[in-house]
């Protein structure tokens, strides 16, 4: 005798495996798990009070000292500039008087760098001509260091600029091979003009100058930025006070009292002192100086200049907000640790089984697992640097770390803004990197290590290997992402070390989160791929 | 105690992955340090301290002897081996001091080759670096007082790493946690100490950290001007081995595997 069974069959509708439901899964997975998300909460609580930690701690020993009204920071005379900011504003100028309209018009010829140094063997030794040697004219508001002034010139390297009130730099349309320079002032407004024969000026552009007002003085300027090279890994350097001179011949100024006589003075101090020594961190950098004085020499038409020094802004060596976000490092690690047991604690429980049986479609786990787990981050890191970056930042102002040399940076500053969305974005980013990995070692211990190896251990090394080795190292690993987290502006125009050892990044900030990101999208295509192709 | 140890080696030397580490320990340390002395030239910076400096790598090779502490004891729990180690020997203490005495054999040997291979390299390429007699440089050896003292030391150093990670192994259990704080201990901390501007913790975490101050054991210049003298630096690391040890010990007997 037999019985006909009818199999049983749910009355739910049949479930889909569409991207959504796997998401979804994802995501109970993860909620659900009581130690990951303690994890999140530990991640979000360390990246928020490490760094909190480090700027209470961060010490300012005479950062800034002021003597005779010289002040120096970091073993560099600065002013104060238009914009309240720090600024370097050493160089020699031979100038008259200018109304509030008139124009300056040059050829400009034979910049070049002059005297000779006896450096040791072995030791980095200034070009003979530096980069950043300007030679042209200039209409400042008066001859004090750090007024604002709008400036047209040649350089030793970078061609024809247009530069004002010491941030803004222009490049000029045909390098190198204009030599004829004109100022334009109406009021406050000043243009810039150049010209390869004195007949057909091409205009380079045109700024506005508050500080421009009244008499101002117009004429010429020679400067030569102090060489600064890093020995070692950048923890010590050097700096060599260098000197140019340049000629100006068929001198035109329009709106100077009549019958004036070019006066020579120099503005600033360059190469304040001899030999500095600062000690930064208990690093010490020493610099060398040379001094130079600035001349004036008017022969048959032709004006011969030699000057030291520069017109930039003051690019401070330590950048104290960058190393108090290195605090994140604590949380950024039991990120990435999230990210790779989220794989391999399937691995070990075996319910990685499960999990392509009801979604077959194994790239789109790895996806999914990568969107959750990096908004997860995402957050984590923008709760903990949102909170730490006002209290950091706060704690370094009252430390002694504050304007002109340091900027104040607040959560609605473009620093700041970065500083904290970077945040977020390398731990997202890191963590997902961390994923991949899991799913490439199938084992956690092997995973972590190879996600710190490749984006902390290369911070660490690049602290204590020689410039050149540590550069190439944060270009090519993701620890060049820690740019984001920079906390004082760079300027293309300055001749300051760039060390990784203080905070100075070969990459800009989102070029770095570039390389961090596409070593997580190239993880993430090889573990897919590996995913698909092996048993579980 | 013979059968523990004896268990405990061969349940080491039976995994492939064994192998590898130890292999990992030798090239990180000797593929860093040579690389380290090959780009760092004199007069530029003659003021190195060429024997640390011959045994940079140290600083990647530890991370590979954590990685085999971290896997002896947590491969056991992760599949389920530990109970079948602790019916075979019950008595928790015998079972750490097996644990313990393999380790330390396999890395003191890894540990050697990595040391002695860093130090030859370092002999070989520093002279042509302009670290030689005429820059009052004497070529390395391990004969030579302080050498011999920072390069055993760091052997020790390396030892006493993979004896504080199987502690903390013992302790935490899980390898992904394990991991996260040794790769915290072994890096970070140093990270954070090199680059804080204040003084006064530096001071304080160069003296009391397991990486700093066991680190110590490899400088030969300047030793007075250390936070902390070597031997003292290595026996701070060798006591923060020692808690992680006991802390380890003690969580195996408190708690059922």
């Amino acid at each position: 005798m037999t019985t006909t069974a009818t199999s049983y069959r749910s009355t739910r509708p049949a479930g889909h495996d569409g991207f959504g439901q796997v998401l979804w899964a994802e995501w109970t997975k993860l909620r659900t798990v009581r130690g990951w998300v303690l994890t999140i909460f530990l991640a979000a609580a360390l990246t928020a009070a490490v760094p909190i930690f480090l700027a209470s701690t961060a010490r300012s020993n005479d950062a800034v000292t002021c003597a005779h009204g010289v002040c120096e920071a970091e073993g560099q005379t600065i002013a104060v500039g238009p914009a309240s900011t720090a600024v370097v504003d050493n160089f020699y100028f031979a100038h008259q008087s200018l109304a509030t309209d008139g124009s300056i018009t040059a050829r400009v010829s034979g910049l070049h760098g002059t005297g000779r140094l006896a450096i040791q063997s072995g030791f980095p030794r200034p070009p003979s001509t530096m980069p950043w040697a300007k030679a042209g004219l200039i209409i400042k508001a008066s001859t004090r260091s750090g007024a604002a002034y709008m400036a047209v010139m040649l350089t030793g390297g970078h061609g024809v600029r247009m530069q004002y009130d010491f941030t803004h730099d222009v490049a000029g349309t045909s390098a190198g091979s204009a030599q004829w320079l004109r100022l334009t002032r109406t009021g406050d407004k000043v243009a810039a003009y150049e010209s390869a024969n004195g007949r057909q000026w091409i205009a380079i552009g045109t700024a506005a100058l508050p500080g421009l007002t009244g008499t101002a003085q117009a004429g010429l300027f020679v400067a030569s930025p102090t060489f600064q090279a890093a020995i070692g890994s950048g923890d010590s350097s050097i700096g060599i006070g260098t000197h140019a001179t340049a000629s100006f011949e068929h001198i035109a100024l329009a709106g100077a009292r009549p019958g004036g006589q070019w006066t020579g003075t120099q503005v600033g101090t360059p190469n304040a002192s001899v030999d500095i020594k600062i000690a930064v961190n208990g690093h010490q950098a020493r610099k060398l100086q040379v001094s130079q004085a600035g001349s004036v020499q008017v022969a048959a038409g032709t004006v011969t200049v030699g000057g030291s020094g520069d017109i930039a802004p003051f690019e401070p060596i330590v950048d104290p907000l960058h190393v108090t976000f290195f605090g994140t490092l604590f949380g950024l690690i039991a990120l990435i640790t999230l990210g790779a047991l989220f794989v391999t604690a399937e691995y070990r429980r075996g319910l990685i089984r499960t999990t392509v049986t009801a979604s077959p479609r194994r790239g789109r786990i790895l996806l999914a697992k990568s969107i959750v787990i990096g908004v997860v981050a995402f957050v984590a890191g923008l709760v903990g640097g949102g909170i730490a970056l006002p209290i950091a930042s706060h704690k370094l102002y009252v430390n002694g770390w504050r304007p002109p040399v340091w900027p104040e940076v607040t959560l609605t500053s473009g620093i700041g803004l970065r500083v904290v969305l970077g945040t977020a974005a390398i731990a997202a980013a890191a963590t997902v990197l961390g994923l991949a990995a899991g799913a490439l070692f199938r084992r956690g211990t092997g995973a972590i290590l190879a996600t710190t190896g490749v984006v902390i251990v290369p911070l660490i090394l690049a602290l204590v290997l020689p410039l050149t080795l540590a550069t190439w190292l944060l270009r090519l690993f993701p620890a060049a992402a820690f740019s984001l987290q920079a906390g004082v502006p760079r300027y293309a125009q300055t001749s300051t070390v760039c060390a990784p050892y203080h905070s100075c990044f070969p990459l800009s900030p989102w070029h770095g989160f570039a390389v961090l990101c596409a070593w997580a999208a190239v993880a993430l295509v090889v573990a897919i791929y590996a995913l698909r192709r092996r048993d579980v | 105690m013979r059968d523990a140890v004896h268990a405990e080696w061969t349940k080491l030397r039976t995994v492939p992955s064994t192998g590898w580490i130890l292999l990992a320990v030798v090239a990180l340390t000797v593929g860093a340090s040579a690389t380290a002395s090959a780009i760092v030239k004199c007069p530029a910076t003659c003021g190195a301290d060429t024997t640390k400096l011959s045994l940079t790598g140290i600083m990647l090779g530890q991370g590979a002897v954590a990685a085999l502490a971290v896997v002896v004891v947590t491969a056991e729990y992760g599949s389920g081996m530990i109970r079948v180690s602790l019916a075979a020997i019950p008595r928790r203490s015998v079972l750490v001091a097996a644990k313990a005495a393999v380790v330390t054999a396999a890395v003191l040997a890894a540990g050697t080759i990595s040391v002695l291979g860093s130090v030859v390299t370092g002999r070989l390429l520093l002279p042509g670096n302009g670290f030689n007699t005429a820059n009052g440089f004497t070529a390395l050896s391990v004969l030579h007082g302080p050498t011999l003292r920072a390069a055993a030391g760091s052997v020790l150093y390396l030892a006493l790493i993979g004896l504080f990670t199987l502690g903390v192994s013992m302790a935490l259990r899980d390898s992904g946690l394990t991991t996260a704080v040794v790769v915290c201990v072994l890096y970070v901390i140093p990270l954070i100490t090199n680059v804080m501007l204040s003084s006064v913790w530096q001071h304080r975490l160069d003296r009391w950290t397991p990486v700093n101050a066991g680190l110590a054991i490899q400088a030969t210049r300047n030793i007075a001007k250390l936070p902390i003298g070597p031997w003292p630096g290595l026996g701070v690391l060798g006591l923060w081995a020692a808690a992680a040890l006991a802390v380890g010990w003690v969580v195996l007997r408190l708690r059922d595997a």
